[in-house]
């Protein structure tokens, strides 16, 4: 079924679409992460152009996250306040990151940076969550108890807020630097940032992980509204139609992969989403160095 | 039709000499909706015997591009040199009933920008090579924007003529114009311009115009809507 996208200015098949969005909701509901990071690449794949795979992503992984931030609100599972720290941040993020997006594909160098990008944060992320899994994994056979977090020196710089609903009292100047770095990253890559959030949530501020998963969906849900919003401003580049097509299948196929979910180990889960990750980058890493088919491309100016 | 049987009658009962060639397409508009696929208009007419051969030249609105070479530095492939070519149309279809090469010299050719080798495509590099030339005609060509069909008008009885106009479904808005022209002993002596529209219709070009007249408030509805459709899909597939 041919569906004609009226912002990417091209026809794709409409089942694809949708089987992407499932795969993906799979995934991610397996994982419980958002999944931007598996769909903008994916779209690339299947020949969207960069900025559309990008924007739209950002769009749909909004969709994805509402209702589980819903759910983790009514349970009370929000901290409010470095909720609004980590989005006041983000937004400011996600502004310079649409406009270094904007300038980068104006100069012709779009598909490149978001690789690049990809590339470098995936591999990173990848090989500390695979690294993590295995360290955890040998912990439990030796029995050694895992420690708490502890007091980090970035903890004590100046401007210091208390966090009730997560016990701390610390210095906003690292929730405000993970915030802002989240909201570029959000821009840049179509992703809602959670698989960053959410180890940086526990192991650099130190939260206690009932509140974690609802405090990054808040900032998620704020921040690719955002990102959504000044995109569609200045790239021109959201396809509600691709968005809308993508979130049918996430939707349906988040429910399928929680409900896998529950039989894996932590760890397990842990491992293979790093691995998943680390396979996006090197997927993305190879359409790099590739020898192109055609030595020339063709781009409309706007 | 009607139209093109009473010119006929006019050039055969010899009223007006003058009129040497008519020419008439078989649509004015095509609507680009959801489901475009293409479309394929003809352009037919009548001549005396005198113009022995026909050019038909189907020029787009034009559609500035770019043009990158792809270069590769440490390993990695990116895009290096550039060059803009403001007045490139995004269309261009020619055909004839004989090689243009045999038709018309090719000063004249160049006097009348007729041939895909004779385009003027100028890039706004003064530097740039041919090699950006010919891959924007190349890539273009690929894409079914630019045609040349060297016997792409047929000729029937020597007086009535035809030919096909393939339009690709990434075919850009805009007015086209067709010259259809009289070649005989290496000159033009008849020639009649006709031109048609090409527009956007229907839910997705509602869409696009929506996105590029009101960007903020477009940025919004997609907001509001990936909020909506996430909510109320996450309830359904939860009971069902």
């Amino acid at each position: 079924m041919q569906v004609y996208l009226p912002i990417a200015e091209m026809s794709v098949d409409g089942l694809l679409i949708v089987g992407i969005g499932f795969a993906v909701g799979l995934l991610s509901g397996l994982f419980g992460v958002g999944g931007g990071f598996l769909m903008t690449p994916l779209l690339i794949f299947i020949g969207l152009p960069s900025a559309v795979a990008v924007a739209t992503s950002a769009n749909q992984t909004m969709g994805a996250s509402i209702s589980g931030l819903i759910a983790h609100w009514r349970r009370g599972n929000v901290d409010g306040r470095m909720g609004m720290v980590l989005t006041l941040a983000g937004l400011a993020g996600s502004a310079f990151g649409v406009e270094l997006f904007a300038l980068v594909r104006r100069v012709g160098q779009l598909d490149l940076v978001v690789a690049v990008f990809y590339v470098v944060v995936l591999g990173i992320v990848g090989a500390l969550m695979a690294a993590e899994s295995v360290r955890a994994w040998l912990r439990r056979r030796r029995k050694i108890p895992r420690r708490l977090h502890e007091h980090f020196w970035m903890h004590g710089l100046p401007i210091k807020m208390r966090f009730r609903k997560s016990r701390l009292y610390i210095s906003v100047v690292p929730p405000v630097a993970i915030g802002f770095g989240i909201g570029f990253l959000s821009a840049i890559m179509g992703v809602g940032g959670g698989f960053i959030l959410v180890p940086a949530m526990i192991y650099l501020l130190g939260m206690p992980t009932g509140v974690v998963i609802g405090t990054s969906l808040f900032q998620v849900v704020f921040v690719t509204a955002a990102v959504t919003v000044l995109q569609s401003v200045s790239t021109q580049s959201v396809d509600v139609i691709l968005s809308l097509l993508l979130m049918v299948g996430a939707v349906a196929g988040a429910q399928f992969g929680a409900a896998m979910g529950s039989r894996l180990r932590g760890e397990e889960t842990r491992g293979l989403l790093g691995l998943l990750v680390l396979a996006v980058a090197l997927g993305l890493g190879y359409t790099l160095v590739r020898t192109p088919e055609a030595m020339f491309v063709l781009e409309p100016i706007r | 039709m009607t139209r093109v049987v009473l010119a006929l009658l006019g050039l055969l009962l010899g009223a007006c000499p003058a009129r040497a060639l008519v020419a008439e397409l078989s649509q004015r508009e095509i609507a680009v909706s959801t489901g475009f696929t293409g479309a394929e208009l003809i352009v037919y007419g009548a001549k005396d015997s005198i113009p022995a051969d026909i050019v038909v030249a189907v020029r787009g609105p034009q559609t500035p591009v770019v043009v990158r070479q792809r270069t590769r530095v440490a390993g990695i492939w990116l895009n290096g040199a550039s060059a803009r070519f403001d007045t490139a149309p995004g269309y261009y279809a020619i055909a004839s009933t004989r090689p243009l090469a045999e038709l018309l010299p090719e000063a004249e050719r160049g006097r009348l920008r007729l041939g895909l080798d004779l385009l003027p495509l100028r890039a706004s590099e003064p530097d740039a090579g041919d090699g950006f030339r010919n891959a924007l005609i190349t890539l273009k060509r690929e894409r079914g924007l630019y045609r040349q069909a060297e016997n792409g008008v047929s000729v029937t009885g020597e007086r009535l003529f035809a030919t096909r106009i393939l339009l690709p479904p990434t075919v850009p808005p805009g007015l086209y114009l067709v010259d259809v022209l009289g070649v005989q002993g290496g000159r033009v002596v008849a020639s009649r311009d006709l031109t048609f529209t090409v527009r956007r219709v229907g839910t997705s070009a509602e869409i696009w115009r929506f996105a590029h007249a009101y960007p903020w408030l477009y940025g919004l509805s997609a907001v509001v809507v990936a909020a909506v459709v996430g909510w109320v899909g996450s309830v359904v597939f939860r009971r069902g």
